[in-house]
């Protein structure tokens, strides 16, 4: 099984995050990213079925600040490849995200290898609803499931685990190749010692591919990007508990909530 | 008949054969065993030693011969000094005793019959049996905690009192047969002690110091040994005045005489009495060289080792990890016993099993699953376990049980120690128990084995440069409320660079506290700056949990920013960040100086540049944080500062050197509390602090304590008999005048 996991950075925000002056973006200047934790997720995922089943692992990454850290990072943890998706993705959406990886995963006249399994975040701070998944298998032509927890080699194919709301649980088969939105993997991501992260650096297995930014039309267009205003409507109520719960029941009786 | 004790028959073998048997068996039992260990020692990873030798010969003196350390617990401090000493000496006159028995043609005499090392050995003896009383009664009935009570302890006791008693009796046998021999009428052959007579005819012709042969000796055999009254006695009593070597009375020392005459009066054993002094010295020199077979296979092996460990201790500073003349990667670290340096293993065969560290370890006394004592003894076991196996290639070990040093010991015990060096500072021998621990973490955060609150901490480090997951842009927000602006260490040059750690610059609860530190350096004209938000980490505790790659790289992008910085002096408010500066920056090499703020706050004290404006009528007690006390040593300053607040000040019953760490060192802040744990430390100190009478604060010097401290004192409902202050927050109010109580902001 050759297993392909896909990153790409989110914004940090342990920084304020601010709208740029066109009042439809980030503001860039000094915004910095980071792997957000489904994507790590999605790497753990990998590395634990190359421990369990044999294959390779290439992690592949889109070029963002400090991407060559994860990809190095990647490599500490035991990925077997790292690719530097080259190109200015920052602030792309979802489908020329997909775009990018999918002509990385399929460039030339290579197809997509038929042990091929792509891991990827089921979602991400600047991506709810993980998009990019559903938007690569469908330009791939091969299944996706999303919110996966769990992931076994079953036969040919897999036997893939996914978490539904309200503690459901459902089991998948699906042949490869196949992409998978990772919601959590079966262990918590590793830790890799910073040694172990500078040896990989001194080694310079990092690859870079180039990729044109595909051309695929905008399925949307913001229109306003504006942080969350303050209504004012918040009242607090103060006072003996006696008298705060008296005024709560009032709220909520005038709100006809009981 | 001849009186030489080698000279006799045992079981019809000749003395001297038999002694040369059991020379040449116990000396290649021991030598072997002893090569072994040493070659074991040798395939371990290196470490350089063996400089600096004028020093380590003068540690070795001190901590070798007069052995304070021994003395801090006093029931056993003088017995262990008087052992020890009887020891030298009982092993000079048996390696001299031994020399002289198994070549009969030296021209010397036994050390027993030279009258000065008589008395020694006599005096010895009683005192070295009555350090044995108190060790055997110390362990039989008021042992302290953690004193490891084996059989094996109690056999070396009972072995070590055989050979006092044995020499004591034979001294007695043969002062009785010399009073024996005197009453004869025999005269002495001289007065000078040893006086050898050539007997020229000698059938070997080679000329030696004692009497003629007697052609049947003593026949020392089980039945034949003369016991009690026997009439037996009385018919060998002719050759009772033939001593050793000349017979002299004055060979007998004090306590021989008198065992002698008591002897000798009672009538019992006289006629036996030379035999019986034979037998003794038999017993003496047989236990000896079994001694030598036992020792190496017994945590006896201590007294051979200790000895090599106080002369290879550590002569660097305590509170720099790295490892000298080492030329493997540090960031590995060490789980298997040849992934250790060669003195770190030599540490188990020095430990005594005293129990010492874990009197001292915090974290054993809270309940933590650590024991100092017992990661050295594991990690010993491991080594005799699986180095003996050796010879083989290594392959085979790694196949064993992936846990620590064979699985012997648990992550557990590893996480729980504070790196407080309570154990080093006590042990002995001068082990190193922390850096085997380090070593130890190193190897799990070499492996991803972290738990998961540490792992987002190193990933805070990593990210951001400090441990509050804060941007690393915030670290100097607490300075927007100052009213006046901190110097830019990195745009204009500064006498003090002011280097505030992370939780003096992004815990919230110590904002008060830096920004009055702020306001006190500049009130007393402190030319300083920051490095605003360039400051990283300094790492201490980074290194200290094992992370060593993570250490390097904060250390590097420090010292990146610092050279960039002009100034003279390093001046930080924070114990941890203190001692890695100190001594882990090597900033001495470009000539700066790194000054802890008691430090600083003492000599603007000294100068008369602090504007102090009123005494404090306090009565407080401080807190020696374990990286400024115990790691670098500042007692004094702290204290001097607080003499001239004009607070008075009441020591702990647990001060300085032995002060008692908070529980947040060495990484432990990061970390959870196990369950079932007694009584965190800082609940400990806490209870301590309030056990004074009348004493409303506890003073630290430390921003970590402020948070231990203060969070003890709601877990143990102390809240109201004391407060935990910082050492500047007494320092500010003793600078503002009588009048109005101004606070801060």
């Amino acid at each position: 099984m050759q297993a392909f996991v896909l990153l790409k950075l989110s914004p940090d925000t342990v920084d304020e995050l601010t709208v740029a002056a066109d009042g439809k973006s980030l503001e860039t200047e000094a915004l910095r990213f980071k792997l957000g934790d489904s994507d790590e997720h999605a790497l753990e995922q990998a590395l634990l079925l190359k421990e369990k089943y044999g294959g390779t692992v290439t992690a592949v990454a889109l070029e963002a600040l400090e991407v060559d850290d994860v990809l190095f990072t990647a490599l500490a943890k035991g990925a077997d490849r790292a690719v530097k998706l080259s190109g200015e993705f920052t602030g792309s959406q979802s489908h020329a995200a997909a775009g990018a990886m999918g002509s990385f995963l399929q460039s030339g006249d290579a197809a997509l290898p038929a042990d091929a399994l792509i891991l990827l975040r089921s979602q991400a701070i600047d991506d709810l609803d993980g998009e990019i998944g559903p938007f690569l298998a469908d330009l791939l032509g091969v299944p996706y499931v999303g919110g996966v927890t769990g992931v076994a080699v079953a036969g040919e194919g897999l036997l893939v685990t996914k978490e539904f709301a309200g503690g459901l649980r459902g089991e998948f088969t699906l042949p490869l190749p196949a992409v998978l939105g990772i919601q959590s993997a079966e262990k918590p991501p590793r830790y890799v010692p910073i040694a172990k992260v500078r040896a990989a650096m001194k080694s310079g297995r990092m690859e870079t591919a180039e990729i044109p930014l595909p051309a695929t039309p905008a399925s949307f267009t913001v229109e306003r990007m504006y942080k969350p205003q303050a209504a004012g409507r918040a009242e607090m109520l103060e006072g003996a508990p006696e008298i705060v719960a008296d005024r709560l029941v009032a709220v909520l009786a005038k709100n006809n909530l009981i | 008949m001849n009186a030489d004790p080698v000279n006799v028959f045992v079981l019809g073998i000749p003395g001297l054969a038999l002694l040369w048997v059991l020379t040449l068996v116990v000396f290649t039992v021991f030598g072997r065993r002893v090569y072994r260990i040493i070659g074991l020692l040798r395939q371990a990873r290196p470490e350089n030693r063996f400089d600096r030798i004028g020093e380590r010969v003068r540690r070795f003196a001190r901590h070798g011969l007069l052995q304070p350390r021994l003395f801090n617990e006093r029931s056993i401090g003088l017995p262990h000094f008087l052992i020890f000493w009887g020891f030298v000496l009982y092993a000079v006159c048996f390696g001299w005793s031994l020399m002289r028995g198994l070549l009969p043609f030296l021209r010397i005499p036994y050390p027993d019959d030279v009258s000065g090392v008589v008395w020694f050995l006599e005096i010895f003896a009683v005192l070295v049996l009555i350090g044995l009383g108190v060790a055997a009664a110390r362990r039989a009935f008021f042992a302290p905690p953690h004193l490891h009570r084996s059989w094996d302890a109690n056999l070396i006791l009972a072995l070590i009192a055989v050979l006092m008693l044995s020499t004591l009796l034979g001294q007695g046998f043969r002062a009785a047969a010399e009073t024996v021999g005197s009453v004869a009428g025999v005269s002495n052959l001289g007065s000078t002690g040893y006086q050898p007579v050539p007997s020229g005819d000698s059938p070997d012709g080679m000329a030696r110091p004692s009497f003629t042969k007697s052609s049947a000796g003593v026949v020392l055999s089980a039945s034949s040994i003369p016991v009690g009254g026997s009439p037996t006695g009385a018919g060998e009593s002719p050759a009772l005045p033939l001593l050793r070597t000349g017979s002299n009375t004055s060979s007998a020392g004090p306590i021989g005489g008198w065992l002698g005459a008591l002897t000798a009066k009672s009538g019992t054993f006289t006629g036996s009495a030379t035999a019986l002094a034979k037998v003794m010295w038999w017993t003496h020199m047989v236990v000896v060289l079994f001694f030598l077979v036992y020792l190496p296979y017994s945590k006896h092996l201590h007294l051979l080792a200790a000895p090599f460990s106080v002369l290879f201790a550590n002569l660097r500073p305590v509170g720099d990890l790295s490892l000298a003349g080492a030329n493997d990667d540090a960031s590995a670290g060490a789980s298997k016993w040849n992934e250790f340096t060669w003195k770190q293993l030599l540490n188990g065969f020095s430990c005594a099993e005293c129990g010492r560290c874990d009197r001292a370890c915090p974290a054993q006394t809270s309940g933590f699953p650590l024991s100092p004592q017992q990661i050295v003894q594991k990690l010993k076991q491991h080594l005799l376990a699986a180095g003996w196996a050796k010879s083989a290639p290594l392959g085979p070990l790694g196949n064993g049980s992936s846990g620590l040093v064979g699985g012997a010991i648990a992550e557990t015990e590893i996480w729980a120690c504070t790196t407080c060096l309570a154990c080093m500072e006590r042990c002995a021998v001068l082990n190193e128990q922390i850096p085997l621990i380090i070593r130890m973490r190193r190897h799990l955060v070499n492996e991803g084995r972290v738990n998961r609150t540490l792992q987002d901490m190193l990933d805070n480090l990593t990210r951001y440069g400090n441990s509050f997951g804060k941007s690393d842009r915030l670290r100097a927000k607490w300075t927007q409320s100052l009213g006046w602006k901190i110097k830019d260490a990195r745009k204009e040059p500064v006498e003090y660079l002011w280097f505030l750690g992370d939780y003096a610059s992004y815990d919230p609860r110590l904002e008060a506290t830096t920004r009055l530190t702020a306001n006190i350096f500049q009130q007393a004209g402190l030319n300083f700056g920051i490095l605003y938000e360039d400051e990283r980490n300094s790492g201490n505790d980074v290194r200290r949990v094992g992370e060593e790659g993570l250490f390097e790289m904060l250390r590097e992008k420090n010292l990146q920013m610092l050279a960039k910085a002009q100034f003279q002096t390093v001046i930080t408010t924070d114990p941890h960040t203190y001692n890695t500066l100190k001594n882990e920056y090597h900033f001495e090499r470009n000539g700066h100086a790194v000054l802890h703020y008691s430090e600083v706050l003492n000599s603007l004290i000294s100068q008369d540049k602090l504007p102090l404006k009123r005494q404090l009528a306090e009565r407080v007690t401080y807190h020696d944080p374990c990286y400024l006390g115990r790691y670098n040593e500042i007692y004094d300053p702290p204290r001097r500062v607080l003499r001239a607040l004009g607070v008075e000040l009441v020591e702990m019953p647990r001060n300085r050197n032995r002060s008692y760490c908070c529980g947040a060192g060495g990484g432990r802040i990061w970390m959870e509390d196990s369950p079932g744990i007694k009584e965190r430390p800082s609940e400990s100190r806490i209870r301590e602090a309030v056990a004074l009478d009348g004493v409303s604060a506890l003073v630290v010097t430390c921003p970590k304590d402020i948070g231990m401290f203060r969070d003890a004192l709601k877990t143990t409902g102390n809240e109201g008999k004391i407060v935990v202050k910082d050492l500047a927050e007494l320092v500010w109010e003793a600078m503002q005048p009588l009048e109005p109580t101004a606070k801060e902001n």
